[in-house]
């Protein structure tokens, strides 16, 4: 095994681009990217260009369970709880639609009605947006600010990339996939993660509470 | 006579011209190679023990090079190094390049310093997808080696390049000379590639420690742990990671071929 750590250490060297990487090649300083993060803390205006770290720059055409069309940026200047999961899968995902459900829960019923859920399906080929409407009735979660939403592989696996979700497509139709509810702050930023499944959901809310009313003590 | 050989002459140079606009203009990259059907020993087997089943796709013959991925960059302004939004790269994006061209010379070297959504849009823009990664282990291990000592030797090969790979000493693609049945080349001893799902989901139990690749090995051949050490070093890497060491090639759906630069 010390064998491996070693190449693994040797692999992550490399990884980390040594300055030796640079040395023959012509250094391009002056054409390294601008430096980022910045932090829009200012009021929300559309009109602004997304913050560098926003989840919503990934754009994509969405579809809801109403068969509605869907824009990320549609959600900039509300706070969203995401979620990933599938229809067809009957023990983890109901959990997960369940711990998004007691997330939103816990928000202060003040500011519960600007929060938006939007639970992401995995199967873009089973979970149209019928299916995903029975979905929503079954979980009497077809409620005006939740999303059930598909889109296309490439899509999806972009948007699961940007969340750190892992999953893969088995050939019996099911899907491995790791556990997260997201919350993007105004701008799509991840602000908080909750990953596992029923883990407590206080801190999150709490800060989704922040998020609304900083707005409204302004 | 004359007149005939005049003929031929002319015929004979504009034959080469020909061939010379078309090693000009056709590069490398935009040959697909065809990969059948199977199933091989993934990793991460979806039955214990069971091989897992890969359906028939296309893949680039070749790594990506720095020529194409320079076509990409021109149509697609949003990935020139001045304009990529940091959520998807870092500060070390395509630094081997000279502002907004490769550096002379490399135009034939796989294209590197490149992230995930990087390589993924690559991917998109010429039509295709990043390979999945039981079909890229698949593809690779598509060679025609026959016996236990070779596939041992060959394995052993494969990890002393996945220790010593040298960005500063970076070959041309086409130049690794190794091919696979299929007419695949590179997949070793060239450079690392992304895959579309290079953190697969882990099975309970199985996390990303010193003690996976143990657990991973499985029969443990030579070549077994090379791929385990590829696999384990994609595993490390974040989706917005560039490296002088790790490039990519794309894959295409079979209902796909003939697309080139789709839109969406």
């Amino acid at each position: 095994m010390a064998v491996l750590l070693s190449l693994l250490a040797g692999s992550e060297l490399y990884g980390q681009s040594p300055e030796s990487d640079n040395k023959q090649a012509n250094t391009n300083e002056n054409m390294e990217i601008h430096s980022h993060h910045h932090h829009n803390q200012s009021g929300m205006s559309v009109a602004e260009p997304l913050d560098d770290r926003s989840v919503y720059q990934l754009g994509r055409e969405w579809t809801d369970h109403r068969g509605e069309s869907i824009q990320l940026d549609q959600f900039l200047g509300n706070p969203v709880i995401l979620v990933m999961f599938y229809g067809s899968c009957r023990e983890v995902c109901p959990i997960l639609i369940q711990d998004s459900w007691r997330l939103y829960r816990e928000v202060d019923e003040r500011v519960r009605e600007s929060v938006s859920v939007v639970a992401v399906t995995f199967d873009t080929e089973k979970d149209t947006p019928d299916v995903l409407m029975e979905y929503a009735e079954k979980e009497r979660l077809n409620l005006s600010n939740w999303y059930f939403v598909t889109s296309t592989p490439r899509a999806v696996r972009e948007l699961a990339t940007v969340l750190g979700v892992q999953y893969r497509k088995r050939s019996d139709g099911m899907y491995d996939h790791s556990n997260l509810v997201a919350v993007l702050d105004k701008q799509g930023v991840v602000a908080a993660r909750i990953e596992g499944l029923g883990r407590p959901v206080e801190k999150a809310a709490g800060e989704i509470e922040q998020m609304v009313q900083r707005e409204e003590s302004r | 006579m004359n007149a005939r050989r005049v003929d031929i002459i002319s015929i004979a140079v504009s034959l080469l011209t020909l061939a010379g606009m078309a090693t000009g203009t056709v590069s490398a990259q935009s040959e697909r190679v065809s990969i059948p059907a199977g199933s091989y020993h993934s990793l991460f087997p979806e039955v214990a023990g069971e091989k897992n089943r890969v359906e028939p796709f296309l893949m680039d013959a070749m790594p990506v090079d720095n020529a194409s991925y320079q076509e990409f960059v021109t149509d697609r302004r949003e990935w020139s190094k001045d304009q990529v939004s940091p959520l998807f790269t870092t500060s070390g994006y395509l630094k081997h390049w000279s502002g907004n061209k490769p550096a002379d010379g490399e135009e034939k070297q796989p294209v590197r310093n490149i992230s995930w959504y990087a390589a993924s849009s690559y991917c998109e823009w010429a039509g295709g997808r990043l390979p999945d990664l039981d079909e890229w282990e698949y593809a690779a291990e598509r060679l025609d080696i026959q016996s236990r000592e070779s596939w041992d030797r060959f394995g052993s090969d494969v990890l002393g390049w996945l220790t010593s790979v040298d960005p500063n000493r970076m070959p041309d693609t086409g130049e690794s000379g190794v091919v696979t049945i299929d007419g695949v080349h590179d997949m070793h001893k060239l450079i690392l590639e992304w895959v579309n799902d290079f953190r697969p989901p882990l099975a309970d139990g199985l996390s990303f420690d010193c003690g996976t690749a143990g657990r991973l090995q499985g029969e443990g051949s030579e070549y077994r742990y090379a791929s385990v050490v590829r696999t384990i070093t994609r595993m490390s890497f974040e989706p917005e990671t560039t490296t002088g060491t790790l490039g990519f090639r794309c894959a295409y759906d079979v209902k796909n071929v003939g697309g080139g630069n789709s839109h969406d």
